[in-house]
This record gives structure tokens, C-alpha cells and sequence, in this order.
């Protein structure tokens, strides 16, 4: 074959060649446009997590496999933790990709507020007029008579992105379904009330006081307030009274009798369930409120 | 009759609030009766905390020391009565903030102790060696009676780094409705003029200057008239000041009489001065010729919410209540019960807060002072007037601190100079948009300093 005998060939192709070289351009345009019109978003948060799981699709999470347990944690932070083979050190990693806060033993952590006073339990001296935010006013003493209680200002609220706390009769409470654990409250209360603690169970026994006044002065103080009688820590070894103040290791809480003969029998009513479904606080004791 | 000093003896800043003295100016200084209990704080001081000397359960003589520290900046506290000890407690005061405090009841009949201080005929502060005056001055407990409670000792003593050359006496009493520092000049002048001539042989100072405000001609009188007829006043000289407030604020005083900047976050012994309130050298005078401790001290009980206003003599600890109570009680629309003035004092909401050695005075307002302006109490936006910047005598920024504060920027409140605030109120005061810049700068440096007064239970 010379050099006339391909260019007669060329001659004769050349149109099929251009339109084969359009149309697999116009496609390829076409393609590309459709690709980025009808891309199917993915939050990079999965991918992350999926990354940090062990990709062995065992399912002992309960989950088809690692990347719908990607999927599933991130809407449902509480399933941290579910990954057996990953252990601690994966609920570690996803708890950062998260910003969340776990314990040790990769169970997340969601913040109580250790006061239950609402403004009707606790006693003020006078009415405080000064700036209003809780930081402002423990500057001063005396804004209320309990100088461990919540002040109710709500520099909490404000710290929280996700509209879980609210100040109820000068409480702050918080509503778990909204909280993701993030820690914002805990780190803005001058008076350090909120403790993030691993809420192993949906929902959690607590010792909602902070005052380590004497008995005698708490109760004058408060209705609501824990006098460190110690009659939890004679129900069960899981609670234990120092400074006047009832404490429970939130990090080996268990559920057992003992605990809620605890509750029961606590004559302030400072222990307490918190949580999702947490029942209603009881009402301290005629007995003690008298006293 | 006011004495000229116009664009003379002042600082720039300043404003210039009602005065309100006219309600206590002219009732003498009464002694206190007996007081049924009384509380010691055994922080009234800044520096380190005195650890008690007592327990529970022991009875006290009156002037026993009764709390001590081995620290230098420090100053022991005495009992005021003879009593019993009842405990000691943490006490809660909004000046000195959270101390031990020791209670002691006071047993019957034990009489009042009542200002009655002569000075000697034959009194020569020669007689005196300055580590004696020294020495007496610490023994007594003696702090600065204008507020912020410096152990005078550490201020008097001669310092070789520092040596001082001016002793600046303030006798400015610039706070609104406060009048026991002008009653003291008025009616102890001996005492505080032999009390300035012994600090001034402790302290090794050449020159003496009195800083009175104008708006007290009677006591700028007496003080010249005192100073007219005893030997060896050479060296001390009253300076009438313009009555601006804040005034009597050490840095302000100097700048009006000796023209004179003291350093930012320095203290004025770097410039070689020292400044002492009338009441501490009147009870330097007590303690170098007596041997008395203070366990006393000169209380303004004023303002439009007491039944009876007056000065008075008053054991330290004693409660506000039985002060009040001793008063006549509190009129129907008392709103705020401050402890010091209505500037730069703090409100109580606790009565059984006791008298501390910085407490000059308990002013009990009503609605009407509280309530005058018609916007009071409700905050509207900056609208970057500058107004708080024109009156601020140390020249900051108030409103730039205190957003930083209110949004949590500490570092920036800090390169503005937050702790060079004095907390003098003018620019809460002038604030068109009533916004509490004082309230965020104390609030900011409170949280600067690293209060967090409780941890997780």
C-alpha cells in the first residue's frame, strides 16, 4: 500500500471519522454536565467513619454491614460503641470525626446538671438586678443563698447549638432527645454544675446537687438539696458521701435493687433518672422539708 | 465658701455625680453601743489569708489578736470585744470575697470602746525609730482604710529599691453620700496630723501633701488651722482639689498635686510616692502612741432609705443589719443596700455581711435614686458615643473591654488593658444606652484572675 492509496482511503472515510469523534465529544460533554446535575451528596462524615471501622462487615453491630453502621451512627450518635471488633479505640476515632465525647469504655457522653432547685425550692436574700448571665453573677456572692447551685441565668442555653437546654422556674434542663453530647454547656457554667457522664443506659441515676455545705445549711438553703445523710451509701456501695455530698461512679453505674431502694429512700429526693424516657422526680419527703 | 482651683489640682476624665453628703455631714461621730455578736474576717486584706489563733469555745479579750500570717504582705486581726468564741465559718462578703471568719459573742456588760483619743502634751515622733512605727503599724493590723485594704506596713516601710520622697495623704473622700473621712478631719485633725508625722518619719518622705476636695472648706480649715499651731508641720501642706470623682484614686490624686503619672499596672512607690487614706494615718497615730490595735473604725450608715444617718464609731464585724437596726431600720422602699457608696460600692443582698477594715460606709438607696432616670435598667445597643472614653480617668477604652468580655474575648479585654481598670463606675454612670461596662470589666477580670468558685460535685 503507497502513500495514494491512503489518502484515497481518507478520502472516502473522513466524514465517519468526524462524526464519530462529535458524537463521542457531545457525549462525553453530556456525561460530565449529567454527572455533576445528578451527583448523589454523601456527608463526608460517612466516609470518614467508614474509614475509621475495620471493614470486616461482620454485622455484629446489628448493621448490614460497616458502611450502613457509618450511616446509622452518624444519625444516631448513641450507637457509638457498637462496633465489637473495632473496640475502644474505633469509638475513639468516631467520637472525634464526631466532636463528641465518649468514655473509656467508648460509650458516649451526654452532660447532667448536678441541681435540681427550681426557683421555688431554693431561698434568695434579694433580687438580683446586675448583668444577667450566670458568669456576671457568681462573681458576686450571694446572688442566691446556695453558692453551688444553678443561678438559672442560662449561659448554657447559650452555648448550645442544638436548642437542648432551657431554663424551666430557673433550672436548667435538658431536653436529651435534641442534646448530641457535644460538652458546649458543660464548658460554659461558671460554676461547673454540668458533668459530662457516659450514659451507658438510656437513662441514668444521678445526684443532682453540688452543695458541699454542711447538712444543716443546705437544707436551709434549699428543699431540694443533699444533706449527706448517707443512707444511699447504705443501700449499695455505688454511692459514696464526701464533703457533704452524696457521689455516684457514673463510669460503674448499674441498675440494680439496691440503687433504686437508694432513690426511694433519699429524703431530698436528690437522686434522680435522667434521660430520654427518664420518669418524673419524685417530690422530696414531707419529713424533709420540714426539718 | 469654696476655695478656688480652677483647671488647677485635678486629672483629665472624671465626672461628676450628686454629691448627697448633706444627709450625714454634720452628725458627729457617735460611738456604737454594745454589739451583741460579731464577725472577723480574717481576710480584710489584700494578700494572704490569716490562719486563726483561736478556737472554738475560748474567750477573747478586747483588742487580743485573734488571726495572723507569717507572710509579709499581710496584717493580724484583732477582736473588737470580749467575748466568746462561737466558731469560725466561711463568711461570704462582697468586697473581700469568701474567708474564714471568726464569730464571737459578746458577753453582757461588756461596755463600748468610744473614740476618745488625746494626744500627749509632750508627743514627738522623734521619740519614735522608724522600724518601732514600722513594727506597730503591722502589730496593730493596720490596712488602707479607703477601700482597697493594702497592709500600710508594707507601704510605709522603707524600701531600698523604692525609695519614696512624697507621702500623699487623701483626704478626697470623692464617693457620692460617703462622709467619715470628713468628719474624721474634722474631729480627730491632732490625731490625724500626729499620725501623718509618724509616717512620714517611718517612711523617710520629705514632702507632705493633704489632698482635700473644695467642697469641703470646713475641713481644709481645720487641717490648715491645725497645722497653723503645731510645731514642726514645715514639710506638710493641704492641696485643695477640685471636687471631680474619682478624685480621691490614688493615680488621680497624684496627677492633681504632683502632676505625676504613675506607671500602667505600676504602683505609686515606683514614682517614689506613697498615699495614705486620713483614716489609716489617724489609726497609725493610735497605734504607735497607744498600743491600740484597730478593731474600730468610722462607718457612714447613709442614704435616703435610713431612718437616722449618721457616722459612726463601729467594732469591725459588726453586722450591717444591727447597723441599720441601730438606725432606726430601714424606710418602706428600700430597693439595694450597698456597702461602701453608690459608685464604686456593691450591693448586698445578705444583712449579716459584717463591717470589714475597708468598709467606709453601708448607703441604703430607694426606688427613687435607683429608678430617677426614666430608660434605668434597660440596656439598648452601643451607639459609639464615646462618652465613656471622654470621662475615664485612666483613659480606656470601657466599651471595647467590655464586648470583648460579653463575647468571651478575654485576651482581647486584656490587650486593652482590663486590669488597669479601677472599677470607678464613670463610665456605667455617663452610659447614654445604660450598658454595665463596669459589671463586664469586673466580671472579665474576675474571670482573668481565674475564679471558678466550685468544682463538679
Amino acid at each position: 500500500m503507497n502513500l495514494a492509496d491512503i489518502y484515497q482511503l481518507w478520502q472516502g472515510a473522513w466524514p465517519a471519522g468526524v462524526t464519530m469523534l462529535a458524537l463521542g465529544s457531545s457525549f462525553a460533554v453530556a456525561l460530565l454536565i449529567a454527572s455533576e446535575k445528578l451527583k448523589v451528596k454523601v456527608d463526608p462524615k460517612i466516609e470518614q467513619i467508614y474509614e475509621a471501622l475495620p471493614h470486616l462487615d461482620c454485622g455484629a453491630c446489628g448493621f448490614a454491614g460497616c458502611s450502613s453502621y457509618a450511616r446509622a451512627v452518624l444519625e444516631k450518635p448513641e450507637l457509638i460503641g457498637k462496633c465489637a471488633p473495632g473496640g475502644p479505640e474505633t469509638s475513639g476515632k468516631i467520637a472525634e470525626i464526631l466532636s463528641l465525647q465518649i468514655s473509656d469504655s467508648g460509650v458516649l457522653k451526654r452532660p447532667i446538671v448536678h441541681c435540681r432547685a427550681h426557683d421555688d425550692d431554693k431561698s434568695c436574700y434579694g433580687k438580683y438586678q446586675g448583668i444577667p448571665t450566670c458568669t456576671a453573677a457568681n462573681v458576686l456572692p450571694n446572688v442566691q443563698a446556695c453558692k453551688f447551685g444553678c443561678l438559672g441565668f442560662g449561659d448554657c442555653c447559650y452555648a448550645c447549638k442544638f436548642d437542648a437546654l432551657g431554663i424551666v422556674d430557673g433550672l436548667a434542663t435538658i431536653d436529651y432527645e435534641k442534646c448530641t453530647g457535644c460538652g458546649a454547656c458543660s464548658k460554659a457554667c461558671p460554676r461547673n454544675l454540668i458533668e459530662m457522664i457516659p450514659f451507658s443506659y438510656e437513662n441514668m441515676m444521678t445526684v443532682a446537687c453540688s452543695s458541699k455545705e454542711a447538712g444543716k445549711t443546705t437544707r436551709a438553703m434549699c428543699k431540694v438539696g443533699c444533706i449527706g445523710c448517707g443512707i444511699c451509701g447504705k443501700q449499695t456501695e455505688q454511692f459514696r458521701v464526701e464533703d457533704n455530698l452524696a457521689r455516684l461512679d457514673y463510669e460503674k453505674y448499674q441498675p440494680t435493687e439496691q440503687t433504686e431502694t437508694a432513690l426511694n429512700k433519699c429524703p431530698t429526693g436528690v437522686i434522680i433518672y435522667v434521660g430520654k424516657t427518664a420518669p418524673a422526680a419524685k417530690q422530696p419527703t414531707e419529713k424533709a422539708v420540714s426539718a | 465658701m469654696r476655695i478656688d482651683t480652677k483647671g488647677r489640682f485635678s486629672f483629665t476624665g472624671g465626672t461628676h455625680p450628686p454629691e448627697s453628703k448633706t444627709l450625714t455631714s454634720e452628725s458627729k461621730i457617735q460611738s456604737f453601743p454594745a454589739v451583741k455578736q460579731v464577725a472577723i474576717m480574717l481576710s480584710q486584706h489584700t494578700g494572704a489569708v490569716c490562719r486563726p489563733l483561736t478556737r472554738k469555745g475560748n474567750t477573747v479579750q478586747a483588742g487580743q489578736k485573734i488571726g495572723d500570717s507569717d507572710a509579709f504582705v499581710s496584717a493580724p486581726v484583732h477582736s473588737p470585744i470580749t467575748g466568746k468564741v462561737k466558731e469560725i465559718t466561711l463568711q461570704s462578703h462582697p468586697v473581700l470575697g469568701r474567708s474564714p471568719a471568726v464569730v464571737i459573742d459578746a458577753l453582757p456588760h461588756y461596755p463600748p470602746k468610744r473614740p476618745d483619743f488625746k494626744l500627749k502634751d509632750d508627743f514627738d515622733e522623734n521619740s519614735y525609730s522608724a522600724e518601732q512605727i514600722c513594727d506597730a503599724v503591722r502589730q496593730a493590723g493596720i490596712v488602707g482604710m479607703g477601700g482597697a485594704g493594702f497592709p500600710t506596713r508594707v507601704k510605709i516601710e522603707p524600701n531600698p529599691r523604692l525609695p519614696k520622697e512624697t507621702l500623699v495623704i487623701n483626704g478626697c473622700e470623692c464617693e457620692p453620700y460617703i462622709t467619715c473621712d470628713y468628719r474624721i478631719m474634722l474631729e480627730w485633725t491632732n490625731q490625724i496630723i500626729a499620725g501623718i508625722k509618724l509616717a512620714r518619719r517611718a517612711s523617710g518622705c520629705s514632702k507632705v501633701f493633704v489632698g482635700i476636695e473644695d467642697n469641703k472648706p470646713q475641713a481644709i480649715e481645720a487641717m490648715n488651722a491645725a497645722l497653723n499651731t503645731c510645731a514642726d508641720s514645715d514639710g506638710i501642706k493641704v492641696v485643695p482639689v477640685k471636687t471631680k470623682y474619682p478624685q480621691g484614686g490614688e493615680r488621680q490624686l497624684i496627677k492633681a498635686i504632683l502632676k505625676k503619672d504613675v506607671p500602667a499596672g505600676g504602683i505609686p512607690p515606683m514614682i517614689g510616692v506613697v498615699v495614705l487614706n486620713v483614716a489609716t494615718v489617724a489609726v497609725i497615730a493610735e497605734a504607735v502612741i497607744y498600743d491600740s490595735p484597730l478593731t474600730h473604725r468610722v462607718v457612714t450608715v447613709t442614704g435616703e432609705g435610713i431612718a437616722n444617718p449618721g457616722n459612726f464609731y463601729v467594732p469591725i464585724g459588726t453586722s450591717v443589719a444591727e447597723l441599720i437596726e441601730f438606725c432606726g431600720g430601714l424606710t418602706e422602699e428600700v430597693v439595694k443596700v450597698i456597702i461602701g457608696g453608690p459608685m464604686m460600692g456593691i450591693a448586698i443582698a445578705d444583712l449579716t455581711t459584717p463591717v470589714a477594715k475597708t468598709t467606709g460606709a453601708v448607703t441604703v438607696l430607694t426606688k427613687k435614686q435607683i429608678g430617677a432616670a426614666k430608660f434605668a435598667g434597660r440596656q439598648t445597643p452601643c451607639i459609639r458615643c464615646g462618652r465613656c472614653l471622654e470621662v475615664c480617668p485612666e483613659h480606656l477604652n470601657p466599651t471595647k473591654i467590655a464586648h470583648a468580655v460579653k463575647n468571651n474575648l478575654l485576651e482581647v479585654a486584656e490587650n486593652y488593658y482590663i486590669n488597669a481598670c479601677m472599677e470607678c463606675s464613670c463610665c456605667s454612670y455617663v452610659c447614654p444606652a445604660n450598658i454595665e461596662l463596669t459589671g463586664y470589666i469586673k466580671t472579665g477580670k474576675t474571670l482573668l484572675a481565674g475564679q471558678k468558685e466550685s468544682s463538679p460535685g
